[in-house]
C-alpha cells in the first residue's frame, strides 16, 4: 500500500488516481475524506497525533506499506513583510512540520519490510528565490534539507527518499498567480515550458518504483534549473 | 509481568537483533558514547519490543512525546528500557 497525503486535489489528487489506474494500492489522506472515489482517511498531518493514529489503524490492520509521497501543502504568494505571523506559521506548520511528522511516523513502517520509497515535495521556488514565495520556500527548503538528511538515516534499512520540486502546474496552488508571473517563473526553468500533473505522476511512478533504486536523497527540479 | 521478565525481554530482543553477537546485560549502554547498538539497531529493537508487545497484549509506543522526551533515560541502558516497557504494559491492562 501506498500512502498520499494531500489526496483530495490538486498534484495529491492527480498521483493518487495515477497510482490507481496503474492497479496500486493506495490510503489518500487529506482534511476531509466524504465524497472520495477512492480510500482515504481524514488526516491532518500538522498534528502528530492524527498521523499516529493513521499508522495505528495501518498496524492493526496489518497493511504492509510500500512507499509513500507527502503532498500535502500550502502556499501563500506574499511579500515577508505583508506575510502575517499565522501564515507563517500555518506555512511551515503545514508543509515542513507536516512532512517530518509522515516520513517519522510511517518510516517504521517501512523499515519493518526494509524496503520503500518516499516522495517529499518541494518547489522550484527554492532554488530560483521567487519574489513573493519567500516564506513559500522557506517551508519547502526546510523539506528539502531535511529529506536528504532522512534519507541518509533511512539507507541502512533500504529506503529511500527523494524530493520533487515542481516549476508551476496547473493546480488550486496557483490560484491567484496571474499568467505573468507562470510566464515569468516558467522562462528561468532549463525546459522553459509548463508542465502538467501528468508528468508529475510520471516522475512519482518512477520513484516509487525499483527503476529508480540508484536515486536516494535527491532533489528533482521539474523543468530545470 | 514483573520487572525481571521485562528486562529478560529487553535482552532477548537485543540477542535476537543482533544474531546473538551481543551479550546484553542489564547496565548496557543503548545510546551515548559507550553504546553497543547502532543507531539502526536500537530502531529494529523497538520495532521487536513492539511485536513483543502485541503478542503479550499492549502497544508499546516509543514515538510518544512523553517517551521522545524521556528518551536520554528510556535508552540509556537495557533497565530503563525494561522499565518504560513494563510501565507501558500496566498502562495497557
Amino acid at each position: 500500500m501506498i500512502i498520499i497525503t494531500g489526496a483530495s486535489r490538486g498534484l495529491g489528487r492527480a498521483v493518487t488516481e495515477r497510482l490507481l489506474e496503474s492497479g496500486l494500492e493506495v490510503l489518500g489522506l487529506c482534511r476531509k475524506n466524504e465524497g472520495l472515489p477512492f480510500e482515504a482517511m481524514a488526516c491532518d498531518i500538522s498534528n502528530y497525533e492524527a498521523v499516529k493514529f493513521v499508522a495505528q489503524e495501518l498496524k492493526q490492520g496489518k497493511k504492509q506499506l510500500t512507499g509513500l509521497v507527502n503532498a500535502a501543502g500550502i502556499a501563500s504568494m506574499n511579500l515577508a513583510v505583508t506575510t502575517p505571523p499565522s501564515m507563517t506559521q500555518k506555512l511551515i506548520q503545514t508543509n515542513l512540520v507536516g512532512t517530518i511528522h509522515c516520513c517519522q511516523i510511517f518510516a517504521p513502517l517501512l523499515i519493518r519490510k526494509k524496503a520503500g520509497s518516499i516522495i517529499n515535495f518541494s518547489t522550484i521556488a527554492v532554488p530560483l528565490g521567487l519574489k513573493g514565495e519567500s516564506i513559500y520556500a522557506a517551508s519547502k527548503a526546510g523539506v528539502e534539507g531535511f529529506s536528504r538528511a532522512f534519507a541518509r538515516e533511512m539507507a541502512d534499512f533500504n529506503i529511500r527518499v527523494n524530493c520533487l520540486a515542481p516549476g508551476p502546474i496547473k493546480t488550486d496552488l496557483l490560484k491567484g498567480v496571474s499568467d505573468e508571473q507562470i510566464d515569468a517563473i516558467v522562462s528561468q526553468q532549463v525546459v522553459p515550458k509548463m508542465f502538467q500533473p501528468g508528468d508529475v505522476c510520471d516522475l512519482c511512478e518512477f520513484l516509487l518504483s525499483q527503476k529508480s533504486s540508484s536515486l536516494s536523497g535527491q532533489v528533482l527540479n521539474i523543468g530545470g534549473v | 509481568m514483573n520487572i525481571e521478565q521485562s528486562k529478560s525481554i529487553v535482552r532477548e530482543s537485543i540477542s535476537e537483533i543482533t544474531n546473538g553477537e551481543v551479550e546484553p546485560t542489564d547496565e548496557m549502554n543503548l545510546i551515548g558514547k559507550e553504546a553497543e547498538l547502532d543507531s539502526m539497531k536500537l530502531v529494529e529493537l523497538c520495532l521487536t519490543l513492539e511485536d513483543k508487545a502485541g503478542a503479550i497484549g499492549f502497544e508499546f509506543d516509543w514515538t510518544s512525546e512523553s517517551a521522545m522526551s524521556r528518551s536520554r533515560s528510556l535508552f540509556r541502558t537495557v533497565t530503563s528500557l525494561a522499565e518504560e516497557f513494563l510501565a507501558q504494559s500496566e498502562m495497557g491492562k
